[in-house]
C-alpha cells in the first residue's frame, strides 16, 4: 500500500503550566479518515489547533498536502479554502439567526454551497425556522449546523474536534455515513482527521488511530494492523496469576480475567485455558490508554 | 453481500470470500473491476481500511490486481486454480467430518464407509 501525508509534522511542541505536548513526528495518511484518541486533557484539542492554525504558538514545522507548509496554510488562500475546521467553540455571534450564520458563511468562504448546506440542514434534522437564533439551539443542533458547514465547502481536508459528542446516536450513525461519502467524492484525494471520545461509535469509520496520553503518541496505526498486534484473551481464575506476568492489560472478576495481549506474546499462554478473540479497537485504546495513563492505580 | 458484525470472522474476510466466491463461479469475469474501495466502505457502512484490507488479500491471491488510479480489474482465472480452491473446500469439509468421527468414536473403515454410502444415497 503506497502512502502520502496529507499532513507531516516535525518536532511539535507546545508547553503551557505544566502541560507538554510533544510530538517529533506526525503522519495524517491521506485518503482516509484518522481518530484522535485520548481521556480528557491529553492534548487532543491543542494539537488539532496547531494543525488548523486556530493557535499559532507552537514550535515545529507542518507540511500539508506534501508540499504546503504552515505559513502557506495562513497565507495561501488555495490551502486556506482546501482545510475545513470544525472546533468546539461557538463561533457565530449570539444574536444571529439561522439564516444570517448560513448568509455569513456564503460570505466568508469562496466554495460554499449554499443548496448543499440547506440540504445537510435537512437529513441533519436541524430546525427548520431560519428566524430561530443559533444562541438558542441545543449542543447537538449547534454541532450539526457546524458540521453541515463544513462538509458544504469544496474541502481536501477536514479537521473535526469532537464532532460526535453533542450528538445523538442515530446522528452520530448519520454523522459516519457523511465522512465515509466525503471519503468517497475523491477516490483517496480526501481525508478527514477527527478526534473523539466515543471510540464504538466511530469504530466503522476509523481508518487510522492516533492514541494522545499526557502530550504524546502512545500507539498509532491502520485499526487493522493495530487487531493483529492486540488480541482479546479471555481465561479461567486458576490461570489468572500467570496470565497476568504476560498480558498487555488484565481486568479480573469472581470467575476469570480478560484482558489484552500482543499477539507476539500468545505463545506464552500455552497450557492454560484461554479463548483467544479479536479485540475492538474500543478495547485496545481502553487497554493502551490504561497502561500509559498518567492517573496513578487506574490498572 | 452480507456482512455480519457478530460471527466471529473478521468483516475483510468476509468481503474477501463473498468477492472470491462471485470470481471463481463466473458472476465477475476478466477484465471487469470491483467496486471502488471507498464506495463499497461507504455501502456497506465499514471503514476504508477494512474495505481495502479484503482487496490486498485478493490481489495477493493473484484474482484481482491493482490498476494505478484505476482500481482493482479480475485477472483471467485458470483451470487449475479453480480446481485448487474447490479442492480446498472438499479438504475444509472432510476434515470437520473426521474430527466430528473422532468425537462419535467411529473408527476409520466406519468413516469410510459412511463416506461411500452418502455418495451413493446422492448418485441415485
Amino acid at each position: 500500500m503506497e502512502l502520502t501525508s496529507v499532513i507531516h509534522g516535525d518536532g511539535l511542541f507546545k508547553k503551557y503550566g505544566s502541560f507538554e505536548l510533544d510530538v517529533p513526528v506526525l503522519d495524517i495518511p491521506q485518503g482516509f479518515a484518522t481518530a484522535l484518541i485520548g481521556e480528557n486533557g491529553a492534548g487532543k484539542s491543542t494539537l488539532l489547533d496547531i494543525l488548523a492554525g486556530i493557535r499559532l504558538d507552537y514550535k515545529g514545522s507542518l507540511k500539508f498536502f506534501g508540499k504546503y507548509d504552515d505559513n502557506d496554510r495562513e497565507n495561501n488562500p488555495d490551502v486556506k479554502n482546501a482545510i475545513g475546521y470544525e472546533g468546539t467553540g461557538n463561533y457565530y455571534l449570539p444574536m444571529w439567526t439561522l439564516k444570517q450564520g448560513r448568509e455569513v458563511q456564503k460570505l466568508l468562504f469562496r466554495n460554499f454551497d449554499e443548496n448543499k448546506y440547506i440540504e445537510l440542514c435537512r437529513q441533519l434534522a436541524v430546525p427548520e425556522e431560519e428566524s430561530k437564533k443559533i444562541s438558542d439551539l441545543s449542543d447537538g443542533n449547534h454541532m450539526k449546523i457546524k458540521l453541515a458547514g463544513v462538509l458544504s465547502r469544496d474541502t481536501d481536508l477536514l479537521i473535526l474536534d469532537e464532532p460526535a459528542s453533542p450528538l445523538d446516536p442515530l446522528m452520530r450513525d448519520k454523522l459516519c455515513d457523511m465522512i465515509r461519502e466525503y471519503l468517497q467524492r475523491d477516490e483517496g484525494g480526501k481525508s478527514v482527521l477527527f478526534s473523539t471520545h466515543n471510540i464504538s461509535d466511530m469504530e466503522a469509520v476509523t481508518d487510522y488511530a492516533i492514541i494522545v496520553e499526557n502530550g504524546k503518541i502512545v500507539e498509532q496505526g491502520f485499526v487493522e494492523d493495530l487487531k493483529e498486534k492486540y488480541v482479546m484473551v479471555k481465561g479461567e481464575k486458576e490461570d489468572e496469576e500467570a496470565a497476568r506476568k504476560v498480558l498487555y492489560s488484565i481486568s479480573s472478576n469472581t470467575y476469570g480475567f480478560e484482558g489484552i495481549c500482543l499477539s507476539g506474546k500468545l505463545d506464552e499462554l500455552a497450557g492454560m485455558h484461554t479463548v483467544v478473540e479479536p479485540a475492538t479497537l474500543s478495547q485496545i485504546c481502553v487497554a493502551v490508554m490504561k497502561n500509559n495513563s498518567k492517573l496513578y492505580g487506574v490498572n | 453481500m452480507i456482512i455480519s458484525q457478530t460471527s466471529g470472522i473478521p468483516i475483510y474476510q468476509q468481503i474477501a470470500d463473498s468477492f472470491r466466491a462471485d470470481i471463481l463461479e463466473g458472476r465477475l469475469k476478466e477484465g471487469e473491476y470491483l467496486p471502488s474501495i471507498r464506495g463499497l466502505a461507504r455501502d456497506l457502512k465499514i471503514s476504508v481500511i477494512t474495505t481495502m484490507k479484503a482487496y490486498e488479500m485478493l490481489d495477493q491471491e493473484g484474482l484481482v490486481t491493482a490498476v494505478q488510479g484505476k482500481g482493482y480489474v479480475v485477472n483471467a482465472q485458470d483451470g487449475n486454480m479453480l480446481k485448487e480452491q474447490h479442492m480446498r473446500k472438499v479438504e475444509e469439509g472432510l476434515m470437520q467430518a473426521i474430527q466430528s468421527a473422532r468425537i462419535a468414536g467411529l473408527s476409520e473403515n466406519e468413516l469410510i464407509e459412511t463416506l461411500k454410502l452418502l455418495i451413493t444415497l446422492k448418485e441415485n
